[in-house]
């Protein structure tokens, strides 16, 4: 299958002054300046197919953005080149934007003072989108997104999870060819986060759009993507599919029990009952909570609440999602044990 | 072209939407501007009732410069007016992301995106000080008198949005650039009067550095008088346009080294 976004080598170097704490450090700064070279991308190279949804994931301050930037050009990479849809981002900006579409989970693009539907009306002329299409796109996004409730309030009063259906259907409303959202689905309820995961996959799926998506929330890799790909310190450190990472790097569930009698906690000895060391199992107490981390390669769900159900009174029990920084802890302790 | 005419009135009409929803402030700020224009105009009412004359100048030919130096930059200030949040927040902040992720030109797009009606307090002003002045003076007239000054306010307004595209642009090296652009921008009062009131430096300056002295002063003689058109107007022209050179250059080079903020 033909690539839509081709990065090659990518690097992307900022310039930091660095100052000593206090104003006199910042005075100083400002006649003897300290510089020093931050490296936010260190040579990433990936390809993402046609049609396909990526998955762009890593710690804060992994150079998620940094990437994401290049390749929306936004930014000049230090070296390295990207190309998507066969044009270079930084060499003809405006022609090549056209075609792809952009949502900054933490920014919005929309005209803050006025009724959402004005957004959608300067960025038809914007891109230039004939009558008839703007209709049929807006009739489309208000089905997919639920923008009607919402359409004709200021945007200054729409709830983070109408702004963010809203900035998805902003970015989606000339048809883009390839879809990035920069975090989508941070700080919101899980009722607004299925909704958007399921318009982003029926605009994958109906239209082809290609997607890379960066996210904190291993649910929505889960939903949406057949592949992943995890940069850590502006390195690449894995790029392949989920279960190739859960396998390679864990599947870590955390479990949480509420403990009628908290000393009972003592009771609990997880790494004898299934033979297993400290990393693949451990457990730990927070007051009446006692939460337990194990890797579902090594022990089942079942066998962990089983255990725990019949050695101590357990008032209530709640399965934590997997998160992608446990995924990276283990990545870390794995290179140490190595 | 056509598409950014096009484009242009839409940002206006949502400009002038954005400045309905919130009316109350506008009625405020439209009161607080005609108090703000009747004061300047009565100041330079006391200052010029003391001082007949001005190094020859009478003073009627001084309102007219005065009035003039405003054409341009009231013009500036109601179309550019955007371009001090650049240096000010736009590019500190990372805002500046969303106009490089558009299909139109950057700097048309920060430019078209607000408007400031407070400018047109200043072409009161102008108004009133021009339609004082003129009839009192005994300016030449000839069939391409409009027309050159119609050229020369252009090239005047290029002059103050250049000034401020060129200061706004270092804010994508230096991350902030407002005062820089506020500094500068200040040197404008100097171009008020006649330039031969000021001292040789100050001259030096504001006709060849910070091209002020041709967005009022040069012009305006020549529409007093009648003389020296080739450097007046020609000035104007010349220095309008090398002034947008360096500022699209400056602006050009300033989004390659843009560096966005975190998120």
């Amino acid at each position: 299958m033909e690539n839509m976004i081709y990065a090659e080598n990518l690097r992307k170097e900022f310039k930091k002054i660095i100052k000593e704490p206090g104003l006199k450090g910042s005075v100083k700064a400002l006649f003897k300046p300290k510089k020093e070279i931050i490296t936010a991308v260190d040579d990433i190279s990936f390809t993402v197919p046609k049609g396909e949804i990526l998955g762009f994931i890593g710690p804060n301050g992994a150079g998620k953005s940094t990437v994401i930037k290049m390749l929306t050009g936004i930014l000049m990479p230090t070296s390295g080149m990207c190309r998507i849809n066969g044009q270079i981002p930084q060499k003809d900006r405006k022609n090549y934007v056209r075609e792809i579409g952009v949502v900054f989970g933490q920014r919005t693009q929309l005209w803050w003072d006025l009724a959402l539907r004005e957004t959608y009306a300067v960025l038809k002329e914007i891109y230039q989108v004939p009558d008839e299409q703007y209709r049929k796109r807006m009739a489309f996004l208000n089905e997919v997104l639920e923008l009607d409730d919402f359409i004709t309030s200021p945007v200054r009063t729409l709830s983070l999870g109408q702004r963010m259906r809203a900035d998805i259907a902003a970015s989606l409303l000339h048809s883009p060819k390839v879809l990035f959202l920069d975090e989508p689905t941070i700080g919101l309820d899980v009722v607004v986060k299925e909704n958007i995961r399921n318009a982003i996959r029926k605009i994958n799926e109906e239209e082809g759009t290609t997607v890379i998506l960066t996210t904190h929330d291993l649910a929505d890799i889960e939903f949406l993507c057949e592949r992943i790909v995890m940069i850590d310190k502006g390195k690449k450190v894995f790029d392949g599919s989920l279960s190739g990472l859960k396998h390679n790097f864990g599947d870590v569930r955390t479990l949480e029990f509420e403990l009628v009698n908290a000393p009972d906690f003592k009771l609990l000895d997880y790494q004898r009952r299934f033979r297993l060391t400290e990393d693949e199992i451990s457990a730990e107490r927070d007051g009446v909570m006692a939460k337990v981390r194990f890797d579902t390669a090594k022990v089942s769900v079942e066998d962990v609440v089983s255990y725990t159900l019949q050695t101590v009174h357990v008032k209530d029990l709640n399965i934590k999602d997997v998160e992608i920084e446990e995924i990276i802890k283990r990545l870390y302790r794995r290179e140490v044990s190595l | 072209m056509r598409r950014y005419l096009r484009l242009h009135r839409i940002f206006i009409a949502q400009y002038l939407k954005r400045l309905m929803e919130y009316k109350v402030d506008f009625l405020l700020g439209a009161i607080g501007l005609l108090i703000t224009q009747a004061f300047q105009i009565l100041f330079i009412g006391i200052i010029f009732s003391q001082i007949p004359t001005l190094i020859g100048y009478t003073f009627s030919q001084i309102l007219f410069i005065y009035g003039f130096s405003l054409i341009a930059k009231s013009l500036d200030h109601l179309f550019t007016d955007n371009l001090w949040m650049v240096g000010y927040r736009i590019v500190r902040k990372g805002e500046f992301d969303k106009y490089l992720t558009r299909p139109i030109n950057t700097l048309y797009h920060v430019i078209a995106e607000n408007f400031c009606v407070d400018a047109f307090g200043e072409m009161l002003t102008c108004i009133l000080l021009l339609s004082y002045s003129i009839p009192q003076l005994d300016m030449p007239f000839h069939w391409y008198t409009i027309p050159l000054a119609l050229v020369v306010v252009v090239f005047a307004t290029l002059i103050y949005a250049s000034l401020k595209i060129m200061t706004s642009a270092i804010a994508f090296w230096t991350k902030a650039s407002g005062h820089i652009t506020h500094m500068l921008y200040m040197a404008n009062d100097f171009a008020k009067y006649p330039v031969s009131i000021y001292n040789k430096a100050v001259q030096v300056i504001i006709t060849y550095v910070i091209p002020f002295a041709f967005t009022a002063y040069f012009p305006a003689s020549y529409f007093m008088t009648g003389e020296n058109p080739l450097f007046c107007i020609g000035g104007t022209v010349v220095a309008g346009t090398v002034m947008f050179a360096i500022a699209l250059f400056v602006w050009n080079r300033g989004l390659k080294a843009y560096e966005s903020a975190g998120s």
